[in-house]
C-alpha cells in the first residue's frame, strides 16, 4: 500500500507540496483550517514586484489542485502533529507516514502597538486593510474623502523588543513600496511617505521598484521611525518622527497612516514542538534541522517544513521550498 | 471619538497606607494633601498613616543630576524602612516623581541586587535602620482611582454642566514618570494610562484626546529650576495648551503635581508676555489636582481644598459645576483675616488692572 | 576598551539604559529636548555606542548633555529596549565626577542646583520650601504665589497647623535628628563629597573665568546666563 502524507495547512506551500508530493505519485492528504484554500495569499490584491494580481497566482495553483489526485479537507484545525500522523480539532486521529507542516504565520496585531492608535483612531490602517480597499477598489479616509497625504510605517511588529518580535519580517520593506505606489497612482497629487529604518530590497526586480518608487512617482522616503501617532480635530493624524538623515525632530499631520505589519509566528508552533520534539526558534518560528542542506527538515525524522513556518519568507519562496520539502518527503519515504 | 482607554488594572491596596508626601505638592497644593488624608479617613474610613519621619525622596536632586544613584537610593531605603517600623506595608506616594524614584528603585534592586545590597548596608550605616521594601506600591491618584465608585457614590457634585446637562470637558495630564519608566506601574499603561480618565468618567466628565496629550508639561528639571534654561518649560507647556485650546476644555487634571503647577503658572506668564490666552472669555483654563476634583465632588469648599493658591481662577468651573462658594472669603487668611488679595493678572477672571509685569 | 566607555559601564544606569542602538530616531522624534533645542538624544547614544574615547570626552565637556529634561519619554519607546535617558544620567553623573562639567555652560549650572535644591535637601530635608520660590527669582510664579510667599504663614497654616514646626502635615518643619540621619547618609554614600566636588571645580573654573572664586556673581551668572538667548 502507498504510503500517505499529511499536509498541515493549505497556503500557497502547503498547496504546493501536495501537488508536488502528489506528481511523484504519493498520496497527499492536504488539511486547511479554513473553509477555503489559500492561506494569506487569499484577499490579497497584486503581489510584488511584478504587480501580478495575487488570484492569478492562486486561480491556477487551485487548478492544477482540481486535476490532481490530492485530497483536501477544509474546516479541518490540527491540534497536534506527531511523526506518524495529526490529531484534529475534533479528536479524529489521521494516520500518515509523514507530515508536513505548512501552516504559516500569524498577522502581527496592530492594536499592541498602542502609540500609534489603530483601532483606536480613525484614519490609521494596516497594510491588510489596504489590500482589502484595493480589492473593493475603493481607498478612502474614514469620511469617504480621498487622501492628500499618506505616510506609511515600516517595521510595526518587526524589529522590535518591545514587542517580543526581534526579527525583520523581510517582505514588509518591498510590500510598502508597492502600496505606497499603488495608492500615489490612484491619488497622483497626494504626497507620499515612507518610514523606514533600512529599506530591505532582497528580491530580484525590487531595488528597481524602490528606484521606480522614487523617481518616477516621487514617493517620499524619510528614515526614521515614528514615535506616536496623535488624533487631530479635523480627524487626521499627527505624526512624530526624527528624519534622521537630517538629525531633526517632524512633526506632520497625515489623513492616512498606514501600518506595515509584520509576520508574527504561530501560537501553534509550540505545542507541535511539544508534542513531536521540534526545535523552535528565539522568534518562535520552528526551526529546521540547519539553514542550508536541511532547510525543510524538522530535527524529526518523518516531519519536514515549507514556507513562512520556518521564517517569514515571499510567495516566490514558499513555492520553491515546498518543491524542495516534497523531494525530501519521498527521498524519506523511500528510506523507512 | 472612536476611543478607548484601557482598563489593565494593577494591583492596589484597599486600606492601611503608609503617606509619603510631595514636595511639590505640599508647597503649592497643600489643601489637596490635606484633603487626600480627610478623605480617605473621613469619608471613606482608611487607615492612612502620616508620619513626621520621612523626608523628602530627594528625586528633583536626583533628576537634577546633583545626588547620586547611592544617596537616592539611601534615602528611599530609609523611608521604607519607617514604613516598616510603623506597621505598614502599603506605601503611598503623592508625587509622580517620587512614585517614578520609587518604582525605578525597587526595579533597579531586582534588576541588580548588589544595588539593594549596598542601600541596605548604607542605611543601616548612617542610620541603623533595616530595610523592609513594601509589599504594595501606588501613586495616591491609583488610590483614588481605586476608590473612585465610593466616591462617585457619595457625589455632592458631578462633573456635568448644570445649564446644558452636558458632561464637562477634561483634558486630563499624567507626568511622565507615572507610566513612562515602566507602564506596567501605571493604570492604563504609558499610552492611555486611565488613572484620572476613569475618575472623570465615573464622575459624569469626559476627557478629551488631543494630538499633544502624552507630551511632557515642561518641568524637565534643570530646565525649569535654573532660570537660563526655562524657555524650554515654558515652550513646551505652551504647545500643550496650543494642542488642547481648540478642543475647549473646562479644566485640566493633572496627575503630578509638577504639572499642574506649571500648567496653571505658564498660562501666566504666557498671557503676560504674549498676551495669548487658552479658556474661555479671554482667562486661563483652571487647572485642578485630582485631589481638588475629587473634593468639589464630594461637595468640600474650594477654598478648603486650597484652590484660591492657583493662579488662574477656577470659579467658572465651579459655576459650570453649580457649586457655592463665597468669592469674598477666597483670598482670606487664618480665621477670616484680611491679608490683602494678589494682583489681577491676564489669566484672571477679576479687572484686568495687571500692575505685575513680567517683562520688568 | 576606553576608560571613560568602562567608567560609563560601572553605572548601572547606563548598563541598562545601552544595549545597541540601530539609529531609528524613535526617542528623539517623542523627545522634548530636540523640539526645542538643537539636541538629538539618538546623536548622543550613537556616539557612547561607538566607545571612541575623543568623541565621548567632547561629549563630557559639551552642552549637549545638558538639554534633556529627563522625561523618560524616549523609554518606552526605544524598540531596542535602550533608555537614552539614562545614558544621559550616566554621562552627567560622569562629567561631574571627572570635572568635565565646567567646560560648557549648561554644564556649570550644576553649582546653582547644588546650591539651590541641593543645599535645601539638607537644610530642611525637603527638595523645595515655599521661602525657596522667591518672586524676584521667579517672576513666572505670577501674583498668586507673590501673594502666597508674603503671607505663607496665614495661607499654610489653614492646611496644616504645624506649618514650620516639627509634627505631621504639609511643609512642616523636619526634625534634628531626621536631619542628621538625612545627612549621615549623604556622608557614608558620597552625596556630600560629590557636592563637594561641584563646588571645588567650579571654584577653580570660576578662577580661570576671572571671577574670586564660586562666589554669588558666578552663581548669579551661571543661574541666569543663556547665551543662546544674547546671540539672538
Amino acid at each position: 500500500m502507498a504510503k500517505r502524507v499529511i499536509i498541515v495547512g493549505g497556503g500557497v506551500a502547503g498547496i504546493q507540496t501536495a501537488l508536488t508530493l502528489s506528481r511523484r505519485g504519493v498520496p497527499a492528504l492536504l488539511l486547511e483550517r479554513e473553509s477555503e484554500l489559500g492561506g494569506k495569499l487569499t484577499g490579497w490584491h497584486k503581489l510584488f514586484p511584478s504587480f501580478t494580481p495575487a488570484h492569478e497566482v492562486l486561480d491556477e495553483l487551485r487548478h492544477r489542485l482540481n486535476e490532481s489526485d490530492v485530497e483536501v479537507r477544509t474546516q479541518c484545525e490540527v491540534r497536534h502533529v506527531e511523526r506518524n500522523g495529526v490529531t484534529l480539532a475534533s479528536g479524529e486521529r489521521l494516520a500518515a507516514d509523514a507530515v508536513v507542516v505548512t501552516t504559516g504565520f500569524t498577522l502581527f496585531d496592530a492594536r499592541v502597538k498602542e502609540e500609534y492608535g489603530y483601532g483606536i483612531y480613525d484614519n490609521v490602517y494596516t497594510t491588510v486593510d489596504i489590500e482589502r480597499m484595493l480589492n473593493e477598489g475603493r481607498v478612502a479616509m474614514r469620511d469617504g474623502s480621498a487622501p492628500r497625504r499618506i505616510a506609511f510605517l515600516h517595521c510595526v511588529g518587526s524589529r522590535d523588543e518591545k514587542v517580543c518580535q526581534h526579527h525583520c519580517s523581510k517582505v514588509c520593506c518591498i510590500t510598502g513600496v508597492k502600496q505606497a505606489m499603488e495608492l500615489k497612482t490612484m491619488f497622483p497629487d497626494a504626497d507620499v511617505f515612507n518610514f523606514y529604518m533600512d529599506i530591505r530590497m532582497f528580491g530580484p526586480g525590487y531595488e528597481e521598484m524602490y528606484r521606480d518608487a522614487q523617481q518616477r512617482l516621487n514617493i517620499h522616503f524619510v528614515r526614521g521611525r515614528i514615535s506616536e501617532a496623535s488624533p487631530t480635530l479635523e480627524g487626521r493624524v499627527q505624526i512624530k518622527a526624527e528624519d534622521t538623515l537630517t538629525g531633526r525632530p517632524l512633526k506632520m499631520s497625515v489623513d492616512m497612516l498606514i501600518l506595515i505589519i509584520g509576520m508574527r509566528s504561530n501560537a501553534s508552533n509550540a505545542v507541535f514542538a511539544a508534542d513531536a520534539g521540534l526545535q523552535c526558534q528565539p522568534s518562535g518560528f520552528l526551526a529546521p534541522r540547519d539553514q542550508f542542506l536541511h532547510n525543510t527538515e524538522s530535527g524529526v525524522g518523518g516531519i519536514f517544513y515549507a514556507g513562512t513556518v520556518t521564517a517569514p519568507k515571499n510567495i516566490g519562496e514558499s513555492l520553491s521550498e515546498a518543491v524542495v520539502a516534497a523531494d525530501r518527503v519521498v527521498e524519506y519515504l523511500k528510506r523507512v | 471619538m472612536n476611543r478607548n482607554w484601557k482598563e489593565y488594572q494593577k494591583e492596589i491596596a484597599d486600606d492601611h497606607y503608609y503617606y509619603a508626601r510631595s514636595c511639590i505638592r505640599q508647597n503649592f497644593f497643600p489643601g489637596s494633601e490635606k484633603a487626600f488624608l480627610d478623605i480617605m479617613r473621613n469619608d471613606l474610613n482608611r487607615d492612612c498613616f502620616d508620619d513626621p519621619l520621612h523626608t523628602s525622596c530627594t528625586g528633583i536632586g536626583y533628576h537634577a543630576d546633583i545626588v547620586p544613584l547611592d544617596t537616592i537610593m539611601a534615602v528611599v531605603a530609609r523611608q521604607f524602612a519607617l514604613m516598616g517600623e510603623a506597621g505598614y506595608e502599603n506605601f503611598i506616594s503623592s508625587c509622580i516623581t517620587s512614585f517614578g524614584i520609587y518604582t525605578e528603585i525597587l526595579a533597579t534592586w531586582e534588576e541588580f541586587p548588589e544595588t539593594e545590597e549596598r542601600a541596605r548596608e548604607n542605611l543601616y550605616k548612617a542610620t541603623g535602620r533595616t530595610l523592609v521594601k513594601p509589599r504594595n506600591l501606588a501613586h495616591t491618584s491609583d488610590i483614588v482611582f481605586h476608590h473612585r465608585e465610593a466616591i462617585a457614590a457619595r457625589a455632592r457634585h458631578r462633573l456635568v454642566n448644570v445649564l446644558t446637562g452636558e458632561p464637562l470637558r477634561v483634558v486630563e495630564h499624567i507626568g511622565c514618570h507615572y507610566a513612562k519608566i515602566f507602564p506596567k506601574s501605571g493604570v492604563g499603561g504609558s499610552e492611555f494610562p486611565y488613572v484620572l480618565a476613569g475618575m472623570v468618567e465615573s464622575w459624569g466628565g469626559q476627557c478629551v484626546d488631543y494630538p499633544e496629550r502624552r507630551h511632557c508639561c515642561g518641568f524637565g528639571f534643570r530646565n525649569y529650576l535654573v532660570q537660563a534654561n526655562r524657555g524650554y518649560s515654558v515652550a513646551n507647556t505652551q504647545k500643550k495648551l496650543e494642542s488642547m485650546a481648540p478642543y475647549k476644555p473646562d479644566f485640566i487634571v493633572a496627575n503630578c503635581p509638577g504639572c499642574a503647577m506649571f500648567l496653571d503658572k505658564w498660562q501666566y506668564t504666557i498671557a503676560e508676555m504674549e498676551g495669548t490666552t487658552y479658556g474661555e472669555n479671554g482667562h486661563g483654563i483652571p487647572v485642578l489636582t485630582y485631589e481638588e476634583m475629587a473634593g468639589l465632588v464630594l461637595g468640600y469648599d474650594p477654598w478648603a481644598l486650597g484652590m484660591q493658591m492657583h493662579q488662574v481662577d477656577v470659579e467658572p468651573l465651579l459655576d459650570k459645576m453649580g457649586i457655592e462658594y463665597d468669592p469674598a472669603a477666597k483670598y482670606l487668611g487664618m480665621n477670616g483675616k484680611y491679608i490683602g488679595q494678589p494682583a489681577s493678572a491676564i489669566v484672571n477672571c477679576g479687572s484686568q488692572d495687571t500692575i505685575y509685569n513680567i517683562k520688568q | 576598551m576606553g576608560k571613560y566607555f568602562d567608567m560609563l559601564m560601572e553605572d548601572v544606569r547606563f548598563r541598562e539604559g545601552l544595549k545597541s542602538c540601530m539609529n531609528c530616531g524613535i526617542c528623539t522624534g517623542v523627545c522634548p529636548a530636540a523640539e526645542f533645542y538643537d539636541y538629538d538624544p539618538r546623536q548622543i547614544v550613537s556616539i557612547v555606542q561607538t566607545r571612541d574615547e575623543e568623541q565621548i570626552e567632547r561629549l563630557l565637556k559639551s552642552d549637549t548633555i545638558w538639554f534633556c529634561g529627563e522625561c523618560m519619554s524616549c523609554r518606552p519607546r526605544c524598540p531596542r529596549g535602550n533608555t537614552p535617558g539614562y545614558v544621559i544620567q550616566a554621562l552627567r553623573t560622569l562629567s561631574q565626577k571627572l570635572g568635565f562639567f565646567v567646560e560648557s555652560e549648561k554644564g556649570r549650572q550644576q553649582l546653582a542646583l547644588k546650591r539651590t535644591i541641593g543645599e535645601n535637601i539638607l537644610r530642611t530635608g525637603y527638595c523645595i520650601v515655599p521661602k525657596l520660590v522667591a518672586p524676584a527669582l521667579h517672576p513666572e510664579q505670577g501674583p498668586v504665589w507673590e501673594w502666597i510667599y508674603r503671607n505663607d504663614r496665614e495661607i499654610y497654616c489653614q492646611f496644616n497647623p504645624t506649618y514650620g514646626q516639627e509634627g505631621p502635615g504639609a511643609v512642616r518643619r523636619i526634625d534634628e535628628d531626621t536631619l542628621q540621619e538625612m545627612h549621615r547618609i549623604f556622608e557614608v554614600t558620597g552625596g556630600r563629597a560629590f557636592f563637594d566636588r561641584i563646588e571645588e571645580c567650579s571654584d577653580r573654573k570660576a578662577r580661570e573665568m576671572g571671577y574670586d572664586g564660586a562666589d554669588q556673581r558666578y552663581f548669579m551668572d551661571v543661574f541666569t546666563r543663556n547665551s543662546q538667548n544674547n546671540d539672538e
